[in-house]
């Protein structure tokens, strides 16, 4: 499956510009109305309660083999949600499945939940995070401990259970194969003695080509670690962007509690753990993609103007602009890229943002939402 | 002894690599560091040889073998098939099969002695399996997966199967393969036994995510804490000596 490229944040448009095949939410594009509604997550920052997930609060669609893809039990929860699908185009999307055989769209119902790191979740998020320091061997298995351990701050995102009468099982769902999403922060002065926090300080000086964004880097790194919280967040690239407001504002709720009310650790004093969650700055390590063509401003007359960059998550858009610095290095790792995207090539991007204008992001990217 | 290690960020030592007594194939990675940990502590004893299959690094998933022989797939290019022929002692037959089933390293798992085979397994494969490795064939399952080469790993001393064999299986297996068996994980909870580790008579190689408590019972149930390569020798010894007598 492609990154969601970027246009304009309107996740219409951007269902528009990938192959049907790859939209596992939206039937086709061509039918707009499709492309905004399709099975939505119910994305509550707490566990919902144990409601049937799949139930349809308006009647069956004259057709009870399709399966009914709108409106989930709580529609206050999601925002930005438009009218219901009108029923012609239920039955114009059956049409168009007895024509074509090859494209099997298939509509899924899925409900997401938000958990605590827990150690059951080892396997799921170090699949997400394999690519985290591009093809560098490093132990990517004590850092995904470390994001475990931390189970004040950070969210683990996970589908629900299919069988409701499950519920009974307190820990949350032991699946971890169904894991969509991780995010985390990490203060990187607490964890400085870590082996993986030392190869990623190392990693992030090695790639960073522009001398004098070295130089600072190096300070924040280095002198100011203890300032710094490296902001981890990874998802699967198909993930429906209504999860992500949610869950950034899950995180950085979770650092403001965290400063009032860290547990207490028998080896520390608590009064060093609530510290090292005030945090000044946060660092990003994501990956984008970038043109190939350097003469972009040639093109920019022409009907085929491409962007410079596109936002494999889209947030990150938005942290670019509000960041402190920024710097791009070019990866040495394979690259996937589809047939869409040939003109680009991904890139690392390390990005530090100042925890104030954190506040400015959370408004940001609740607009990117609502614009559609 | 047990060795942790890694192939490039993964822990799934057991897909790129094979290990049997009398020969080691590696995958071609991008370091070095995957085929030293090999060559450290098997370079007087047996060959390590690098190599793709089919073009691939996954080639312990692909081929099987044991000290007689090595059964490689249709996929195996002429190429690969003849500079195997080349590093491999002479007495260990390499021999390419066609059977549709082409990751025969998922398929078939075997010893010295006896092979335990997915149980759709062509008849011919079978015959063939008897003939080059020199074993007897069982078409088995393990725990209801039909892809015993995966969820299970053993040696002439000893066996480790997926961690949901129940005793009775865990029983009817030991009985059939001659060794004592344990249930148990790899790299810290996986299932796929064979994927996560490889191990030959005297030595075990695990995924670096595997923990001390899985690492302890590897080296228990495949007897490796005393074990040394000349042990192998001095038994061999033991019955040429009765010969010359």
């Amino acid at each position: 499956m492609g990154p969601l490229p970027k246009t304009q944040g309107n996740p219409k448009t951007l269902a528009s510009l990938l192959h049907p095949s790859r939209r596992p939410w939206a039937s086709d594009g061509r039918r707009s109305g499709a492309a905004s509604r399709g099975p939505l997550p119910s994305s509550s920052p707490f566990p919902p309660s144990p409601a049937s997930s799949s139930s349809p609060t308006r009647p069956p669609s004259p057709n009870p083999a399709l399966p009914i893809p709108l409106l989930p039990p709580n529609p206050q929860s999601v925002d930005g949600i438009a009218d219901p699908k009108p029923p012609k185009a239920i039955k114009r999307m059956e049409s168009s499945e007895d024509e074509e055989e090859k494209q099997e769209i298939e509509m899924v119902q899925a409900d997401f939940e938000f958990f605590d790191p827990k150690p059951g979740d080892f396997n799921g998020v170090k699949l997400l995070l394999q690519s985290y320091l591009d093809k560098k061997p490093w132990d990517l298995s004590g850092f995904v401990d470390l994001i475990l351990e931390q189970t004040t701050v950070g969210t683990i995102v996970k589908s629900a259970s299919q069988d409701g009468e499950e519920e009974g099982d307190d820990d949350g769902g032991d699946d971890d194969e169904s894991l969509f999403a991780v995010i985390s922060a990490l203060n990187l002065g607490r964890y400085a003695g870590h082996g993986c926090i030392k190869e990623l300080k190392r990693f992030l000086l090695e790639v960073c080509s522009d001398e004098s964004t070295k130089t600072k880097l190096k300070l924040l790194l280095e002198q100011q670690a203890s300032d710094v919280g490296l902001l981890v967040s990874q998802r699967f690239v198909n993930c429906p962007y209504q999860l992500v407001p949610p869950l950034y504002d899950a995180l950085f709720d979770e650092v403001s509690w965290a400063t009032e009310d860290e547990l207490f650790c028998f080896l520390k004093p608590t009064q060093e753990l609530r510290d090292s969650f005030r945090l000044k700055y946060y660092m990003l390590l994501t990956r984008i993609l970038e043109n190939k063509n350097v003469n972009q401003r040639k093109a920019k007359q022409s009907q085929d103007y491409e962007e410079p960059f596109i936002y494999i998550k889209a947030e990150d858009e938005i942290f670019r602009e509000l960041s402190l610095l920024s710097f791009t290095f070019r990866l040495h790792a394979e690259q996937l890229i589809s047939h869409e995207l040939k003109n680009y090539r991904e890139m690392g991007l390390v990005m530090v943002v100042k925890a104030d204008d954190i506040s400015k992001f959370r408004e940001k990217l609740k607009s990117l939402l609502a614009k559609s | 002894m047990a060795t942790r290690l890694q192939f490039e960020n993964s822990c799934e030592v057991g897909v790129f690599s094979k290990l049997t007594n009398a020969y080691c194939l590696v995958a071609i990675g991008g370091s070095e560091n995957f085929y030293s940990a090999y060559e450290a502590e098997l370079a007087d004893v047996i060959p390590v040889v690098k190599t793709s299959i089919g073009g691939t690094r996954i080639i312990g998933r692909l081929c099987a073998g044991n000290k007689n022989g090595l059964l490689l797939p249709h996929t195996t290019t002429d190429q690969e098939l003849q500079h195997l022929r080349n590093s491999l002692p002479d007495r260990v037959v390499v021999q390419r099969i066609e059977e549709k089933l082409s990751a025969l390293g998922n398929c078939i798992a075997c010893n010295d002695h006896v092979a335990l085979t997915h149980p759709d397994l062509d008849r011919e494969t079978e015959q063939l399996i008897a003939d080059v490795l020199g074993v007897e064939v069982f078409r088995q399952t393990i725990a209801g997966n039909i892809l015993v080469g995966s969820y299970c790993a053993f040696s002439n001393r000893g066996g480790l199967v997926h961690p949901h064999t129940s005793i009775e299986d865990q029983d009817e297996l030991s009985t059939l393969l001659q060794v004592p068996l344990v249930a148990g994980t790899v790299n810290r909870g996986s299932e796929v036994i064979a994927a996560g580790m490889t191990v030959n008579d005297w030595t075990a190689f695990c995924g670096s995510d595997t923990t001390a408590t899985e690492l302890s019972v590897v080296e228990s149930v495949f007897k490796l804490r005393e074990a040394q390569p000349s042990t192998i020798v001095d038994e061999m010894r033991k019955s040429l000596i009765d010969s010359y007598v």
